[in-house]
């Protein structure tokens, strides 16, 4: 193994965890001249931006399909397009096909999702462009939030205040109506969001389900709504939401980043198992790695979860019972499942048909309409009742689904391949990590792979017969494989108990984390998970600030 | 000529009845209109059946403002709290005799209870028969709830300020919060945080393992809300009903003497003592306003009061929508006011009783009975009931709250005989449409809440001399309460504080001049608290540099 060859003692940070975030920290660090070492347990960088050989040639998005959330100052403060990264955002951005043919579809372009809304309500075409626009605005400001690190409020000082100060501003920059609309809609149920606005059940659902998304909540639960919100924070996603492809998959995220972030000076080992903290009078003083070896740093830098990074790797005496206590209840209900498939060729979609004929799709083929996020989730009702079945320890017999075929988009994917191949991701939600009476590692599995494609099949009549390749990963294989505690892919619950100060704790919101010279940098800091880079680039900046200040 | 007075009150429940007792008080003529021909609006006893009284709604009091009782003396207008003393929750299939076999042979569960009463070492010792951590939880939670309603309290009596407004002054008194905040430990902090936004059963999660008693400390998070105890935000309400036990020295946590139309009389005892002049089955048809600003009421009865200032004491809704012509506010609050959530889930089942019925988990009529019996066996079922409801349906096996108030006041029953109050989660306004009308359902829901019972206690049926059911539906109709919600609106998150009942007009004033609100619909929220009222009254003294505080002579 490469370990050997680590130099000790002369690292300024180690970053532990090469997923997306870690990468962009140890990019940024490495820009502010610090001397960083990145350390990844996997062979793969990237974590869960991943890109997975299904079969030969026929590569599919490991666990995230979309990565449009990437901040875009990342991407130019990092040259990523030089380092190789290609993006690309077709222009239908969701297509939720119904069972009875019925389908609504979201583009890019506000007028011509409207358009096409028209043919299904009138009303909801109207209120589409408000709706719209409102969530920009109110993104706008979750922007601002995201990428403020959260004030000190035990011993404030002055850069806290103008901190405070800037976002109060922008508060009041959403004028008066503006700041009391947020105030009331951030702690709402996304179903009360979607429902003030619109009166189409599919069109509520199709919306709302970014709102649920990864998380273990239904539509009716309070403080969806400001998942929604923020999932269009700092990009064009607006009502409709990104979707923006990496071609050649997600994995191609973390090969732009780890080659920018080796370009300015970074180092990077695959490979390489971290055991433990290692700490000195309470201080973070570097790691162990598996083999014994230490390796010390000024900073330690943790892109693993919160959870994991208090419990498996801090000592306890150092952390403390109050803290262990905190640490060992911050919430990672993992529920979402991934179901990745190959097929012969594209399935007939009849809703793509019907939709391809309307208003606002005129010109466009059915297969078309297929490049965007494909959600299926027919009803707010239908979406919450596939929630219930997780409360109590069961997966949905019918879960909510959002699929891409991001080969229609990125043919590069199947290159090679069999002429007509195609790659389905699917993202599949309830699926519990605790199962009350099953075993992930049983029939369960299958079992629920059986259930997302009956729930493939009600929209895409055929399609089973057409996978050659079919993967589903549980929340179990989400936890063993990428080290997600609970299998959670956002490290931490998006509640509102786990939000900008208190994301992952409060005290520990200002990504330093327990002790001296030990900070998070991964999706259990604010502002949380998805493919943004957020945390990590936040990180980083109060990691150079706090290696360059004389304050210990 | 029509009447002339300063303030009129809108509706004598205990809000209205309070903000009267304070404007008369602080010197205003003042007058209150009741509609029913009793007081107490939501607070009332009425003999339902001959020779039964019942608190026919609300049916215990815990969050009445100990200044409150103490600025208007009400015990010197017979205000008398007797305690209740517990929470006894029964388990289907009973102790103390034999496990009932299944159909297929197997026995069905052990038979247990958790019974948690005020004496506290007993409660310990009956804890550390379920879970010895959750015994040595128990005293770690209950000091760190009591001391977070000791640092919330402060903000029951302020006027909300609004956040978006350019004026710093009302957000003055949020600085002492803050510096009140820093004052706790991290720890403490942290945990107020989680009281303000996590659901109370993940809440709990936190401290214990014991299924009926999760079960049964986060039902008081979903008391009167379209919630579950898995919902976010529902450790807030846990928190909401906890304020009173702080005040236990004030003997605030139990069954006025009389039911809660007593404390209702209470009120009203004092403020006609200060001068204020209350009218019943004066129904208010509209609110008179005149370039904008609020000049009156017209009765149904058609007879016109002017008045200085107009109190409503009503919801949000019944005052802006039912009471006002369209168009007298602008169309944006409007708007917000239609926007606010109603959704009542509650029911209420009174019962007349020819004897005390028997619990299987604790036979007899020991001490058991005479504090709170909690239906609420575990954390499915309490989840359960609330899945019914988010689909239309009322709860198949619902959630209820029993009290037994003939054990602790008799004069409520002829003798021997007993009243009983069930509370009943959840029972949705609003049932979808394949369940039918509610007028249609009362049997039906009537029937699942006595089957409820009688899974703990079966000779119930035998026991039911008369029985009362009152769904969303007749409480809307009989109280007045928009949808049948006991808060007058929803307790959730977005509706809380400064959005309390609309953003930007949470100051119990209202974009009507001289209207004013002083309802549940403000803030702090609903339960026989009074805060509304009082806060209110005293901010509209204020406004007019009349003196609220002055002592009674």
């Amino acid at each position: 193994m490469a370990v050997a060859n680590i130099p000790t003692g002369s690292w300024d940070a180690v970053v532990i965890g090469a997923g997306h975030n870690g990468l962009v920290a140890a990019a940024y660090l490495a820009r502010a001249g610090l001397r960083t070492l990145v350390l990844e347990r996997r062979d793969r960088l990237g974590g869960a931006a991943d890109t997975t050989e299904l079969g030969p040639h026929l590569r599919v998005p490991s666990l995230a399909h979309t990565v449009g959330r990437l901040r875009p100052s990342i991407q130019r403060d990092l040259g990523l397009k030089g380092h190789g990264l290609s993006l690309v955002a077709p222009d239908v951005r969701v297509f939720a096909p119904r069972p009875d043919g019925e389908a609504i579809v979201l583009w890019d372009d506000v007028a011509r999702t409207a358009a096409g809304l028209r043919g299904i309500s009138v009303p909801d075409a109207q209120a589409f462009g408000a709706f719209d626009a409102r969530a920009r605005a109110l993104g706008r400001f979750l922007d601002e939030l995201g990428r403020s690190t959260p004030p000190d409020i035990r011993s404030p000082r002055l850069g806290d205040a103008l901190a405070g100060l800037r976002l109060g501003r922008s508060f009041r920059g959403l004028g008066r109506a503006g700041g009391r609309t947020l105030l009331r809609v951030l702690p709402m149920a996304v179903a009360d969001l979607v429902g003030e606005a619109f009166e189409t059940d599919g069109l509520r659902a199709a919306i709302a389900w970014r709102g649920v998304r990864y998380g273990a909540v239904g539509p009716w639960s309070a403080g969806t709504a400001a998942v929604l919100l923020a999932d269009g924070a700092g990009n064009d996603g607006g009502a409709a939401g990104e979707t923006v492809y990496a071609r050649g998959g997600p994995g191609a995220v973390a090969q732009a980043l780890a080659a920018a972030a080796r370009a300015a000076g970074a180092e990077i080992r695959a490979a390489t198992v971290v055991t433990s903290i290692r700490t000195r009078d309470g201080v973070a003083t570097g790691v162990v790695l598996a083999n014994g070896e230490e390796v010390a740093a000024r900073a330690v830098v943790s892109g693993l979860d919160p959870k994991q990074t208090l419990l498996g790797l801090v000592d306890p005496v150092a952390l403390g019972p109050s803290l262990g206590w905190r640490a060992g209840n911050i919430r990672t209900p993992g529920v979402v499942a991934k179901v990745n498939l190959a097929l012969r060729r594209l399935p007939k979609f009849p809703a793509a048909n019907r939709a391809a004929a309307s208003a606002g799709a005129a010109g466009s083929e059915p297969e078309h309409l297929l490049r965007g996020r494909i959600i299926i989730a027919p009803g707010i009702d239908a979406m919450e009742r596939a929630f219930d079945a997780s409360k109590y320890g069961r997966w949905s017999e019918q879960p909510v689904l959002e699929a891409t075929i991001p080969s229609l988009a990125d043919p590069t994917l199947v290159e090679g391949a069999r002429s007509g191949s195609q790659v389905v991701s699917v993202i599949a939600q309830y699926a519990p990590y605790h199962l009350r009476d099953g075993d992930w590692d049983g029939p369960d599995r299958e079992a629920f792979g059986d259930s997302v494609m009956a729930m493939l099949e009600s929209v895409a009549p055929g399609i089973g017969k057409m996978v050659t390749h079919r993967q589903v990963l549980t929340p179990l294989d989400l936890e063993r494989d990428y080290g997600l505690t609970g299998g959670h892919p956002l490290h931490a619950e998006a509640g509102l108990d786990q939000f900008f100060l208190w994301r992952p704790l409060l005290g520990h919101g200002r990504y330093r984390l327990a002790l001296p010279r030990l900070y998070l940098c991964g999706s259990g800091a604010h502002p949380g998970g998805g493919i943004t880079g957020g945390p990590g680039q936040n990180a980083a900046r109060e990691i150079v600030a706090d290696l360059r200040s004389r304050r210990p | 000529m029509p009447q002339r007075y300063d303030a009129v009150v809108i509706g004598g429940g205990h809000n209205g009845l309070i903000s009267a007792a304070y404007l008369a008080r602080g010197g205003l003529k003042t007058l209150v209109l009741e509609r029913r021909h009793v007081l107490g609006g939501a607070a009332v006893t009425e003999e339902v059946f001959p020779g039964f009284r019942f608190s026919v709604f609300s049916y215990v009091v815990s969050l009445l403002r100990p200044e409150i009782i103490r600025e208007l003396d009400l015990p010197r207008y017979g205000l008398d709290i007797l305690p209740l003393d517990g929470t006894f929750t029964p388990l289907p299939s009973g102790a103390g005799r034999p496990a009932p076999i299944g159909p297929d042979g197997e026995k069905i569960g052990t038979g247990d209870y958790l019974w948690r009463v005020n004496d506290h070492g007993r409660t310990i010792r009956e804890l550390r028969r379920w879970s010895k951590l959750d015994a040595e939880a128990y005293d770690e939670y209950g000091q760190l709830m009591v001391d977070m309603a000791r640092f919330i309290k402060p903000i029951l009596s302020i006027v909300p300020p609004d956040p978006a407004s350019n004026d710093p002054r009302p957000l003055l008194p949020l600085g002492g919060l803050l510096r009140s905040f820093q004052r706790l430990t991290e720890r403490q902090q942290a945990v107020f945080v989680q009281l303000m936004t996590m659901s109370a059963s993940d809440f709990l999660d936190q401290w214990f393992e014991t299924d009926p008693l999760k079960a049964t400390m986060a039902a008081s998070g979903i008391i009167g809300t379209y919630q579950g105890i898995k919902s976010p935000g529902t450790a807030y309400v846990l928190l909401h009903h906890y304020m009173g036990e702080i005040d236990g020295a004030f003997r605030a946590w139990g069954i006025p003497k009389g039911g809660t139309g007593g404390i209702s009389e209470a009120i009203a005892g004092a403020a006609r003592a200060n001068g204020a002049e209350i009218r019943t089955e004066a129904p208010v048809a509209k609110i008179l306003t005149r370039g904008g600003r609020a000049t009156g009421v017209a009765l149904e009865s058609g007879e016109e009061i002017e008045a200085g200032s107009v109190v409503s004491s009503v919801d949000v809704r019944r005052t802006f929508i039912d009471l006002m012509d369209s168009g007298t506010v602008d169309a944006e609050f409007e708007a917000e006011v239609r926007r606010f959530k109603f959704r009542g889930s509650s029911g209420k089942v009174n019962l007349a009783l020819d004897a005390l019925p028997s619990f299987t988990a604790l036979p007899g009529e020991g001490e058991q009975l005479r504090g709170a019996i909690s239906l609420s066996p575990s954390v499915d079922d309490m989840e359960r009931a609330y899945d019914d409801a988010k689909y239309g349906h009322w709860s198949r096996k619902p959630y209820v709250d029993i009290v037994i108030p003939t054990l602790v006041d008799p004069s409520m029953a002829p003798p021997g005989k007993h009243v009983m109050s069930c509370f009943v989660q959840y029972a949705p306004y609003h049932l979808d449409a394949s369940v039918g009308a509610w007028d249609d359902n009362r049997e039906a829901f009537g029937d699942a809440v006595v089957d409820r019972i009688a899974e703990f206690a079966p000779d119930i049926r035998d026991r039911i001399l008369h029985q009362q059911v009152l769904t969303p539906l007749d409480i809307e109709r009989t109280t007045g309460l928009t949808e049948g919600n006991i808060f007058q609106g929803e307790l959730s998150l977005e509706q809380l504080f400064f959005s309390r009942p609309v953003p930007g007009w949470a100051r119990f004033r209202t974009p009507v001049r001289d209207l004013w609100l002083c309802g549940s619909s403000t803030h702090p929220g609903g339960g026989i608290m009074g805060a509304n009222g009082r806060i209110a009254a005293l901010e509209l003294l204020r406004s007019k540099r009349l003196p609220g505080r002055r002592r009674v002579a």
